[in-house]
């Protein structure tokens, strides 16, 4: 009897271990800081039933301890790439405050945590395409590039970020989609602001691939490092510091290919 | 004061932050609120360097002004702070000078670098630019989520 007992606790104590990093595995690759991961990880499974809970967040992977009375058992899962999703990064917290207010069961928690990632809705592509063009067109502006070149910005920069979709979609590389995508934005970008008049095509080039720089993990390495964990922060850095390189040669290869710059 | 240039880096800033509040899959009507803090931002960070302020100086008064609102509004907006914090600041994450930068690295390789010490000394202080400023967004930023939670413990 002790040891069916036993059994029953060591299987529930695995499941809510599990489904605990699911939620810390979401919420990092939606785009969450390693302070925001711990705590809804660590209210999820306290919602469950844990007595303690430790967690460990690193880049690729996370660990944790749960314990109930004098029971306990440590896993560990991979975390896949990190992106940004906020919707779902925003209705995953909102089922741990479901999960803590309505004290839902671990299987009604993880069949709704499985709803979320199936049916959270995103942009239409097409949308996210004009949206990034918009936005590094801008960042033009901002850079002090002239008239002339804004729409070859707009376009070159929804360009890059189709084929940055399409690529990712196909599980390409992310470094080396960093570099094909910085090189035909940079390119476009250039070769038409140069046909439109422009006089200010380097800068141009350069803005069309403002889409790639990684702002979000650049602030979250800060955030994460100043929250008191400097490995996941310098993790995060070292990734950025590789995709601005990756994204340098690109642009670089473009100038060579236009004639511009050095 | 030039109120033509604050108008238009407000704009565009808010623009700019609007774009990547779609590509990193905001709510339609967060997306509004990230063009506000984006335009906010780049407010700030404009008078700021019109009153003489280095752009790092410019950038941690920007994002302080950027917490500080979204600390305050974000029970309202009902969004995530640390996402709403860092697409308004987005449009000042500093990536000309970071590709220009390592492009400038790049150029010190080629087997007859032209200008090695001016190339140098540009792409160094390049770098440095983007370090400080990525620091006094981060730093701006997280000041106000520090004191509430500060205030939050003493009350």
């Amino acid at each position: 009897m002790a040891e069916t007992i036993a059994i029953i606790e060591a299987a529930s104590l695995e499941d809510l271990a599990m489904l605990s990093m699911e939620f810390g595995r979401i919420l990092m690759e939606c785009g969450a800081s390693a302070k925001i991961v711990e705590e809804y990880v660590s209210r999820v499974a306290k919602g469950l039933g844990a007595g303690r809970v430790d967690l460990r967040v690193g880049y690729a992977s996370l660990a944790i301890t749960v314990g109930i009375g004098h029971g306990g058992i440590t896993r560990m899962r991979k975390v896949g790439g990190l992106g940004v999703n906020q919707r779902l990064g925003q209705a995953v917290r909102a089922l741990v405050r479901r999960q803590e207010a309505e004290k839902l069961s671990l299987a009604a928690t993880q069949a709704e945590l499985m709803r979320l990632v199936k049916e959270t809705p995103r942009h239409p592509g097409w949308v996210v395409d004009l949206s990034v063009g918009l936005a590094c067109a801008s960042f033009g502006r901002l850079l002090d590039v002239d008239w002339q070149a804004f729409l070859p910005v707009f376009g070159a920069a929804a360009l890059g970020q189709c084929v940055r979709r399409q690529l990712l979609h196909r599980q390409v590389n992310v470094f080396i989609v960093a570099t094909v995508v910085a090189f035909l934005a940079a390119f476009l970008s250039g070769l038409l602001a140069r046909l439109a008049g422009s006089l200010t095509v380097d800068k141009a080039m350069v803005s069309a691939v403002l889409l790639l720089v990684p702002g979000v993990p650049l602030l979250n390495a800060q955030y994460d490092v100043m929250g008191g964990y400097p490995t996941l922060g310098n993790a995060r850095a070292v990734w950025v510091g590789t995709i601005l390189i990756f994204l340098a040669v690109g642009v670089w290869l473009a100038q060579i290919a236009l004639g511009e710059g050095h | 004061m030039d109120l033509y240039k604050i108008l238009h880096q407000t704009f565009f800033g808010g623009l700019a932050a609007m774009g990547f509040g779609v590509l990193f899959n905001m709510y339609r009507r967060h997306v509004l609120w990230c063009g506000l803090t984006g335009g906010l931002a780049l407010a700030v960070r404009t008078v700021g360097l019109q009153l003489g302020w280095s752009l790092e100086a410019a950038s941690f008064a920007a994002a302080l002004a950027v917490g500080s609102v979204v600390t305050v509004l974000q029970e309202r907006i009902g969004v995530s702070r640390n996402i709403l914090d860092v697409a308004g600041c987005i449009p000042m994450v500093p990536g000309l000078f970071a590709t220009k930068a390592i492009l400038g690295f790049f150029a010190l390789t080629a087997p007859v670098p032209v200008n090695p010490d001016e190339t140098l000394i540009t792409s160094v202080e390049f770098f440095l630019r983007v370090a400080f400023t990525i620091g006094a967004i981060g730093t701006g930023l997280a000041i106000p989520s520090l004191l509430l939670h500060v205030l939050a413990r003493k009350g």
